[in-house]
């Protein structure tokens, strides 16, 4: 590979601390072998259907029910359903759609930018990731799609030829979110699909009856693990991740836009795009955590998804959640340098005005929990992080809640001025949408492989071609 | 800790807190004396100095502004570096090792850079319009309502502790990098990286608020009616990618005069690349944010810089600065082996290292010259002056210690690195 040998490495004495071979904890705990790896993962996908997950898968269906009927009920009657009033046109559904969508980044940045920085911890976690922000992102197009009033017209949004020569506003950032997010949606599916190739033939090569062996070989597209095939598929992987890296940044750049193009005070504001994508990467991790939390320990996967994975991954969010909160406070600190009096009001208001208390609960939430990670043994606390990751979601909704309402409840003309208040279709909306992510993510449970078996094999001592010879040659090393 | 690592003396501190440690150093990263030229880049750099000092007698405005665009050309290489280093230590980069001394010797260049923050004081009237006094006063005609509102925060005092808050934090930072570095080459303390990783950390949030906050005082406030919460992002950028421009510079450097040859590698090379690659797309995108949304939005108070920006010939200026800037570097950079080439990466190292400062240009020098664009030949020798002297400051300490952190526990990673 090199052209030039390493004349310096003979200056490393064997057995001097600069020797490279310092131990480091392995990324697999538990001395698994590959086939261990193998049985621990595809194992849920072939045994009998737990009596658990059937009661969960239950339990999210109702929720996907009771979202079914809130937007029939919605279409039905119209948005007038929803609490939107005069002054703020923009309710609860901004609110879910940027919530939604800020979750998916967290699975992008781990299966493109962390492949990219050759952060190998990432195996362990990256399909349960990458499927988190699929279903995500499906749960952030519902709204939109169904906030457009006149719903059997939405694929206007699309630029489809038509005889009336109707094209959608171009210059209208919304315009840009529906390319942005899904061309993300289609980026992250076929992303996510590849990675799943290899894995779905190992599914398919134990599979017992001729049904399930049709399907997966279907699936796997005739995978043999032959050399070329390899080849192929690591090429298409980094073509992949460097193609998803860019989108990862710009499809929150274009969500903020949403808002940034405009001049309403609290919206109207240049660093919007990296602060979106930053709490768009806080967020997401803390939904990683809270599902992988539960996930790892349901399916006794302890040992591939470890404690270390989750510190780091806690260590992410103690960075986003400063970055986001040093976003705060500049843009509080430039509305007053601006002296644009409307800047100053519009964030004086935020703080102290009606909607304060969600205000201060986002403050809280983002910028001041997170900090307890500073801690190691609070970052390696299972339930600790279980509970902060919940009150890091619960802060960033709050975020969009804040940005959204409080922005707009109170514009130039104080006689428009009101308050919002959502209504019961707009609660349980929200609700309704955790239904369908759940029933979409247990459904991955179930029937895919939740850890990338082949990624994790890689990063284990044993894949290193050579570590059989220095096995034998020096019992002791690994 | 160990004292077989003296510190220097005071008069000497500035160029180096500590006593050569060359001598320590294992042959293949052993500084050559004469490899370290640290005396060119000086006698350029003092030369071009004493000739801007006379551009000072003739036109002391032009010799402020050009003289804060080299400055700040320099800061944004300092702090480049400092977030380089920070970075790699935080996430246990075990590629870079090998380059880590280049930054932790240009990390110690903020006492020199506080040093050469003089001059600016003394031209704060001609720079910043904020520290006229009549705008302040309600009986004046250049009575300026916004910016007296402003005064609790843009005043010459505050300014002048808030400089001297961030050099004593960057300093700080920097010197507890240092030489905790520097020491391990000699005594092999095991616990260096951890006691480098603490520091970071805390370091890390330090130099990120200082930072934003030093770029609206450096380079915003020079036009103070206008702000852009995404500057400090801007700045940041600006110096990390350049940061990574000059790293590869000073190895290419060093590597002509054989040193660091088969220790500093393509491999390590071809990862600069990739990192100067992203930060010019990241430097794009921040740039692109910043103009789209104030362009459509199209308030005022905010298009206002841009407008001047975009007549007068300066409209030139902006255009060169998306071509040279982002578009150019991308199709350069993008294939695999541009980045591994050697002749490639310095050329386009040089390119990133003129078009940071043309980037700090444009956005100082239409506040001085709105009415027409180009350069002086102040803004020339200024820049270059000062570059010369930061550098050979750089190369002098390099000359004293191992090139290479030679008792870093992973540094066999570093040197037996490849891309796959």
């Amino acid at each position: 590979m090199s052209e030039e040998s390493n004349i310096a490495s003979d200056q490393i004495l064997p057995g001097h601390s600069g020797d490279g071979f310092v131990d480091e904890p392995p990324l697999v705990a538990g001395n698994l072998s590959f086939h261990d790896v193998t049985e621990m993962v595809s194992l849920h996908t072939e045994k009998k259907t737990p009596t658990a997950w059937l009661g969960a898968f239950a339990l999210a269906n109702v929720g996907l029910l009771l979202l079914g009927v809130m937007v029939a009920y919605l279409f039905w009657n119209g948005t007038g359903v929803w609490g939107l009033n005069n002054p703020v046109g923009w309710g609860y559904a901004i609110v879910n759609f940027v919530f939604w969508v800020g979750i998916g980044h967290a699975g992008t940045l781990i299966s493109a930018i962390l492949y990219l920085f050759r952060q190998q911890w990432r195996t362990a976690i990256n399909r349960s990731a990458e499927a988190m922000t699929i279903f995500a992102v499906i749960c952030a197009l519902l709204f939109p799609g169904i906030h457009v009033g006149r719903v059997w017209v939405a694929y206007w949004m699309l630029p489809i030829p038509n005889q009336m020569e109707m094209w959608p506003q171009f210059k209208s950032p919304l315009l840009w979110d529906v390319f942005a997010v899904s061309v993300y949606f289609t980026v992250s599916l076929i992303f996510w699909y590849v990675g799943l190739v290899p894995d779905l033939a190992t599914l398919r090569d134990r599979a017992k009856s001729g049904i399930r062996r049709r399907i997966l070989g279907f699936l796997s597209m005739g995978w043999s693990g032959a050399n070329r095939h390899w080849r192929n598929y690591e090429k298409a992987y980094l073509l992949l991740a460097a193609l998803a890296t860019p989108l990862v940044l710009s499809v929150h750049s274009v969500v903020s836009f949403d808002f940034a193009v405009s001049v309403i005070p609290g919206w109207h504001t240049t660093i919007f795009p990296p602060y979106f994508v930053a709490g768009a990467i806080f967020s997401g991790f803390a939904m990683v955590v809270t599902l992988l939390v539960v996930a790892r320990k349901v399916y006794s996967l302890q040992n591939i998804i470890t404690i270390n994975h989750l510190e780091k991954m806690n260590i992410i969010i103690l960075l986003t959640g400063t970055m986001v909160g040093f976003a705060y406070i500049t843009e509080f600190f430039i509305a007053w340098y601006s002296g644009v009096e409307y800047e100053q009001y519009a964030f004086l208001n935020r703080a102290t005005g009606p909607y304060a208390w969600a205000y201060w609960t986002m403050m809280t939430c983002n910028l001041v929990f997170p900090q307890f990670f500073w801690n190691k043994k609070l970052r390696r606390n299972i339930p600790f992080m279980f509970g902060l990751s919940i009150i890091v979601n619960i802060g960033m909704w709050f975020e969009r809640f804040v940005i959204t309402v409080t922005s707009l409840h109170r514009d130039y003309l104080p006689s428009s001025w009101d308050y919002y208040t959502p209504t019961w279709v707009d609660v349980l909306t929200l609700v309704g949408s955790f239904g369908l992510f759940f029933t979409l993510f247990l459904l991955f449970l179930r029937f895919a492989p939740m850890v990338a078996m082949a990624e994790v094999k890689l990063v284990m001592p044993e894949s290193d071609p050579h570590y059989y010879d220095r096995a034998h040659a020096e019992p002791k090393s690994h | 800790m160990s004292n077989s690592v003296k510190t220097n003396s005071l008069s000497l501190w500035i160029l180096d807190p500590l006593r050569p440690t060359a001598q320590y150093a294992r042959e293949a990263f052993r500084p050559d004396g004469k490899v370290m030229a640290w005396f060119i880049p000086a006698g350029i750099g003092v030369a071009l100095l004493v000739v801007s000092g006379v551009g000072w007698a003739t036109n002391a405005k032009q010799f402020y502004f050009s003289y804060l665009v080299g400055w700040a050309f320099c800061l944004s290489l300092a702090l480049g570096s400092l977030f380089f280093v920070l970075i790699h230590h935080l996430t246990k980069a075990k590629w870079s090792i090998v380059v880590r001394r280049i930054p932790e010797a240009l990390i110690w260049s903020f006492p020199l850079l506080a040093i050469l923050t003089i001059p600016i004081l003394f031209g704060m009237h001609d720079l910043f319009h904020w520290t006229h006094h009549e705008i302040y006063d309600p009986a004046s005609p250049q009575y300026d309502p916004i910016l007296a509102g402003k005064q609790g925060y843009l005043n010459t005092t505050f300014f002048i502790i808030r400089l001297v808050v961030y050099f004593t934090a960057w300093t700080f930072i920097a010197h507890r990098l240092y030489t905790v570095s520097l020491r391990q080459d000699v005594d092999d303390d095991v616990s260096a990286g951890a006691r480098m990783r603490k520091v970071s950390a805390v370091g890390l949030v330090l130099t990120a608020v200082t930072t934003a906050f030093a770029s609206y005082d450096i380079l915003m406030s020079l036009d103070p009616h206008w702000f852009s919460t995404i500057f400090g992002v801007y700045f940041f950028a600006a110096s990390f990618l350049t940061a990574h421009a000059l790293i590869a510079l000073i190895v290419i450097t060093i590597q002509r005069n054989r040193g660091l040859r088969g220790v500093i590698t393509k491999e390590h090379f071809h990862d600069l690349g990739k990192m100067m690659f992203g930060f010019t797309v990241f430097w794009a995108y921040i740039a692109f944010s910043q103009y789209m949304l104030i362009w459509y939005g199209n308030l005022p108070e905010e298009t206002l810089w841009y407008r001047h920006r975009l007549e007068h010939g300066w409209e030139y200026h902006s255009a060169a600065l998306l071509v040279a800037h982002f578009i150019i570097p991308f199709w350069v950079l993008l294939p695999r082996a541009a980045k591994r080439s050697i002749p490639v990466m310095s050329f386009m190292a040089v390119w990133f290292l003129i078009m940071n400062w043309f980037d700090f240009h444009w956005i100082a020098m239409p506040v001085l010259h709105g009415d027409h664009a180009g350069f002086h030949w102040l803004d020339f020798t200024c820049w270059l002056g000062l570059f010369g002297v930061f550098l050979a400051f750089v190369m002098y300490r390099l000359g004293r210690h191992s090139l290479v952190p030679q008792n870093d526990p992973h540094l066999g990673k570093s040197l037996n690195f490849t891309n796959i």
